[in-house]
């Protein structure tokens, strides 16, 4: 009976310690900004702010959920375009994701305060179209929470966005692509 | 014709252009300048409990994202979480069988109704339906809103 005591109580503290040191962190209010803004236009230019994200402190993992239609452009008639089949195409592909993970890990310690450069890789899918990027990121660390935040850019022709607006110059063919995540 | 006769005409087709180009510039004027309605002032097309709307998603993700994608709705329910940052304030709404949740992104003149808020608070929460997904990250539902304010 003291031994299944014993075990128990080894079970239960392992599960607690597992839920004490958990290295992944997540938040689901992610901020990604984008903007296609041009000479010709300054509209295309729409923030998601409920983009899921997850970073995983241990092996530098890192990953982000957006809903496509969760960009929220300050003109209504871009936004019906940016979801529209000549662009995004929301319908059809609802959701847009990055799986990655920080390349020199090494470099951050998670455990001390301070701003760290480091260098993120991975895939980014949208419009159905998988591709690979790399970016340069920085992780600050202040107390329990860590910022991580990156801008880059990304051809649309990458990914198959080949629209009207596109070519006709109004819609940057590389947007800028920034990304914040407070964990 | 003598070229007196003609004058009168070309006057008609100027003036029909210059009619023509005010309309146009007149047009592409509103559509630069167009902004979102302040959500208080939309009438909800759904209102809705948070975790029944939850299930309904849960139990046909396409069905619900038809029913309910860009429909202006009022969400009542517990707030379950309040995650602030410094531009933004999202307001969430959970099932707490299953972890699915609701997270509401309010607009950015009702922020501050959002900042009052506490967790546990009974409110009703009017705002456009982006859409419903699954998250491989958090494996569980979600549906997103954007341009949330309070429903009064």
């Amino acid at each position: 009976m003291n031994k299944m005591k014993k075990t128990v109580l080894f079970v239960a503290l392992l599960v607690a310690s597992g839920y004490v040191f958990a290295q992944k962190k997540t938040t689901t209010s992610a901020i990604i900004g984008f903007d296609a803004t041009t000479s010709l236009d300054a509209l295309p230019k729409a923030e998601n702010k409920t983009v899921i994200a997850s970073l995983d402190t241990k092996t530098g993992k890192l990953a982000f959920e957006a809903s496509v239609k969760g960009f929220n452009f300050e003109n209504p008639k871009m936004q019906e375009h940016f979801n529209g089949k000549g662009w995004m195409d929301s319908e059809q592909y609802p959701t847009a994701s990055f799986t990655g993970s920080i390349i020199n890990l090494a470099k951050v310690n998670f455990t001390k305060d301070g701003t760290y450069n480091v260098e993120v890789a991975g895939y980014l899918t949208m419009h159905g179209v998988k591709q690979p990027v790399e970016s340069r990121a920085v992780i600050t660390v202040k107390g329990a929470a860590i910022n991580a935040s990156s801008k880059f850019n990304i051809k649309l022709a990458d990914y198959s966005i080949n629209g009207g607006a596109v070519a006709a110059g109004k819609v940057s063919k590389e947007p800028v692509i920034n990304v914040t995540a407070v964990f | 014709m003598t070229a007196l006769n003609k004058k009168p005409v070309v006057k008609k087709w100027l003036l029909a252009l210059l009619i023509v180009l005010l309309a146009g510039t007149a047009v592409i004027w509103y559509l630069f300048t167009l902004k979102h309605d302040d959500t208080a002032t939309i009438k909800a097309d759904f209102t809705v409990e948070a975790v029944p709307f939850l299930k309904e998603f849960e139990t046909d993700l396409s069905m619900a994202n038809k029913k309910y994608t860009d429909k202006v709705i009022a969400v009542n329910g517990t707030i379950a979480e309040i995650e602030m940052a410094d531009t933004t304030a999202n307001i969430k709404m959970s099932d707490t069988t299953n972890g699915a949740y609701i997270i509401f992104a309010f607009q950015q003149q009702h922020l501050p109704e959002a900042k009052a808020l506490k967790v546990g608070d009974e409110v009703s929460i009017k705002g456009v339906c982006s859409n419903g997904a699954f998250s491989s990250i958090l494996e569980t539902n979600y549906v997103t809103f954007n341009r949330c304010t309070i429903n009064k």
